[in-house]
């Protein structure tokens, strides 16, 4: 059973491998400054960002104005996380032992 | 006022969900009136983009002022602004009728688990309401997160069942990530607007094919789709009753949704008719995972399990609707993604309502329970009678638009799938209802005093019956309905080319 | 073909890296062997997300030098600077992914406060006791 397991998980392992080389066939090479990813949205970010945000860092322009959206719901993401540990881990017990004494 | 709506509807639940632990601080009892009034305000806020959207089309809203490429934009169009209100009214029902669960389940925690459940409401919404493919994905982990935390409270087993749910959780948010990502290394856009128009040069690319595949896949472990199913069983029946009450209906539906969303807004339908083989594949994937679910349902004594496998049954109705590529199938599977969240969620209230009065979820102690819980067994009647396709009730039109998406596709052996499976449904829950209305009262060894004792009605509390009455009645409605929430809002959502 | 491995061997790798922590998701036995497989996955996600960024050439990181203000003396040249889109949306994915783990961790704690191990098989072994004792109980 546990080395029947473990065999299944490979395969589907190396499927999912295999399917990503298989994507990366036509891929842009790795550094292309042409490439559609380096391209398309991202070069106005880069000549526009200090201008319009007046923050040099053009990271820090994109994570909170741009996309400062998305960093609101990566803000919430770690309270979630956070309330969901006090949620789980804290424990309750003084009403209970009063009750029962 | 108006032109902001959209925003309300995500903030007011975050905004409640930031200052909830705030409020519990000092004033435990304030927390869920608190609740209660931030999930009000997107009820009023997602009702009035629905009607926005039906009088003049859909619309979009730039987050921060950035033009969509560059920035994040809401869009709403017809499918969307019904799921929000689906979503929103279903999220309102089930944490009032949370009250007396949480009294049971987690006393102390209230602060805690209100927070949580407004940040798995904000994340289900944020997932229809975007634009934005990665924006998706934060909110998509938004909402697995609370959904995390919120089920590794319940019965003993729970935590294990989590673990596993967060694992198989995390592999299908990540294959999402990764479709992202060979998407963007493909066209430079992470806007579905944008990229609908910069894909159809692309579609036969090895990177738009493989970051399909990752997309379908991750959708298909978050929604449980048949071989992936395996961890939400599990995770839904160790769930406390008010916490699977609300995550069980919506996270599978809204995943539903975002399936729809790629394959025909993000990919137009010709990429998903014939250039990937894909509708074959779910169509397939889809016949298993009814029958699977309807076997395993019938194979459980216990209500709840037998529920959730029914889930992954109804999961490959809305795929197999999805699957037959044409306009009766997709209106099939969007009303009964609808329909199947009403009955889920009332079947959930009612397992809710029962357990809290204390009895048991085996079927034997179903035994009399029309003497003790009239109404909440009405319900229950209403929802098999839904299941199974009874006409008033709104099951049977969502069936309906589906065989006969599947008779148009000339896919027979789909159409029996779904007569059938309509069958095991009766099965499953006639001998529920036999055993709650007809089985004799007390048995043959009990003495006349004890069966009166027995038939003392014990009905659950107000906070429990509101929204059984209102999700039971939405069933009965929505089914004569339907006809005119098709027209309203369906036929747009389905691509013009069907 | 070397010019063809030289433009995609980075991709390979961080599929390679991926497939160790797909692996040890679902293959190990052991819940914390599990947990540290998603972070590999996570991390090998991460990385190939950033090394779409990468302009060969020269660029380098997307700081602009200046006051900040840019009052048109610095003429900016695209290929000069990283792509900072991918950079932000990891920054978000490591956040997401710390959370998991969090929340992960959280459960693991559960875990073993219930059972005294985190081996899958005895957790299993402990539970079909369980049940076995229940329904002689009943």
């Amino acid at each position: 059973m546990k080395i029947w397991f473990k065999w299944i998980s490979l395969i589907a392992v190396i499927m999912t491998g295999a399917l990503l080389i298989y994507g990366t066939h036509d891929m842009p090479a790795w550094g292309d400054p042409n490439s559609p990813a380096n391209s398309h949205v991202s070069p106005r970010y880069i000549l526009e960002a200090t201008k319009l945000t007046a923050t040099p860092n053009i990271v820090s322009a994109v994570l909170a104005d741009y996309r400062s959206y998305d960093t609101l719901g990566e803000s919430a993401v770690i309270f979630t996380a956070s309330i969901s540990c006090l949620f789980l881990l804290r424990r309750i017990r003084k009403e209970k032992t009063s009750e029962d004494k | 006022m108006s032109d902001q709506l959209p925003a309300l509807i995500i903030i007011a639940p975050l905004l409640g969900a930031f200052l909830t632990p705030v409020i519990g601080w000092r004033y435990r009892q304030f927390c869920r009136p608190w609740a209660l009034m931030m999930l009000a305000v997107p009820v009023y806020a997602s009702i009035g983009s629905l009607i926005r959207v039906i009088s003049s089309g859909p619309f979009g809203y730039n987050l921060a002022g950035w033009e969509p490429p560059w920035g994040i934009e809401y869009r709403i169009d017809h499918l969307s602004a019904l799921m929000l209100v689906l979503i929103a009214v279903i999220g309102l029902l089930a944490t009032i009728n949370a009250k007396a669960g949480i009294s049971t389940e987690m006393r102390g925690k209230e602060p805690h688990f209100y927070t949580l459940i407004l940040l798995q409401i904000t994340g289900l919404m944020g997932i229809v309401i975007t634009g934005d493919l990665f924006n998706i994905f934060v909110f998509l982990e938004i909402s697995s997160l609370s959904g995390y935390g919120l089920i590794a409270h319940g019965e003993d087993g729970a935590p294990l069942a989590t673990f596993n749910y967060i694992i198989i959780g995390t592999i299908g948010a990540s294959f999402y990530l990764l479709g992202v990502g060979y998407l963007y290394m493909a066209t430079g856009s992470l806007n579905i607007a944008d990229l609908a128009t910069i894909l159809p040069d692309l579609y036969h690319s090895q990177m738009i094919l493989v970051g399909f595949a990752f997309f379908t896949t991750g959708i298909a472990i978050k929604m449980g789709l048949f071989p992936l199913h395996f961890w939400m069983p599990d995770a839904y029946t160790t769930a406390p009753n008010s916490v699977s009450t609300l995550i069980a209906p919506l996270m599978t539906k809204v995943v539903a949704y975002l399936l729809i969303r790629i394959m025909f807004t993000l990919f137009q339908p010709e990429f998903t008719i014939s250039i990937v083989p894909i509708a074959t594949i779910l169509g397939w994937l889809a016949v298993v995972a009814i029958i699977v679910g309807g076997i395993k349902a019938l194979a459980q004594t216990d209500i709840k399990k037998m529920v959730t496998y029914i889930m992954v049954a109804e999961v490959g109705y809305i795929v197999m609707g999805i699957s037959v590529m044409n306009r009766a199938g997709l209106t099939g599977a969007i009303l009964h993604i609808i329909n199947d969240a009403c009955m889920i969620f009332c079947l959930f209230l009612v397992i809710g309502a029962i357990s809290y009065k204390g009895h048991g979820r085996e079927i034997y102690h179903f035994q009399n329970l029309n003497k003790k819980m009239p109404y909440t067994m009405a319900a229950f009647v209403i929802v098999a009678l839904s299941m199974c396709g009874i006409p008033p009730a709104c099951g049977f039109f969502s069936k309906w638009y589906l065989i006969m998406g599947t008779i148009a596709a000339k896919q027979w052996v789909f159409a029996i799938t779904l007569l059938g499976s309509s069958l095991v449904n009766a099965v499953l829950f006639f001998r529920i209802i036999e055993k709650a209305y007809l089985a004799p009262l007390g048995g043959e060894t009990h003495g006349h005093d004890h069966e009166e004792e027995i038939i003392a009605r014990d009905e659950a509390p107000a906070s429990m019956l509101i929204p059984i009455f209102i999700t039971a009645a939405a069933i009965l409605i929505l089914g004569p309905l339907s006809g005119k929430i098709i027209a309203a809002v369906i036929q747009h959502a389905v691509p013009a080319i069907f | 073909m070397l010019e063809y491995v030289l433009a995609k061997y980075n991709y390979w790798i961080y599929v390679v890296l991926m497939m160790i922590g797909l692996y040890a998701m679902m293959g190990k036995r052991n819940l914390v062997k599990k947990l540290i497989g998603m972070n590999i996955f996570q991390t090998s996600i991460i990385l190939l997300f950033v090394s779409m960024g990468v302009k060969k050439g020269g660029a380098t990181v997307p700081i602009l030098m200046g006051d900040g203000h840019g009052h048109g003396e610095q003429i900016i040249q695209v290929a000069d600077y990283l792509n900072p889109l991918p950079h932000v949306l990891m920054l978000t994915a490591i956040v997401v992914s710390i959370a998991t783990t969090g929340v992960a961790l959280a459960t693991l704690i559960l875990i073993y406060k219930r059972y005294h191990t985190l081996e899958e098989d005895e957790i299993m072994a402990i539970r079909k006791e369980a049940a076995a004792y229940k329904t002689l109980g009943t």
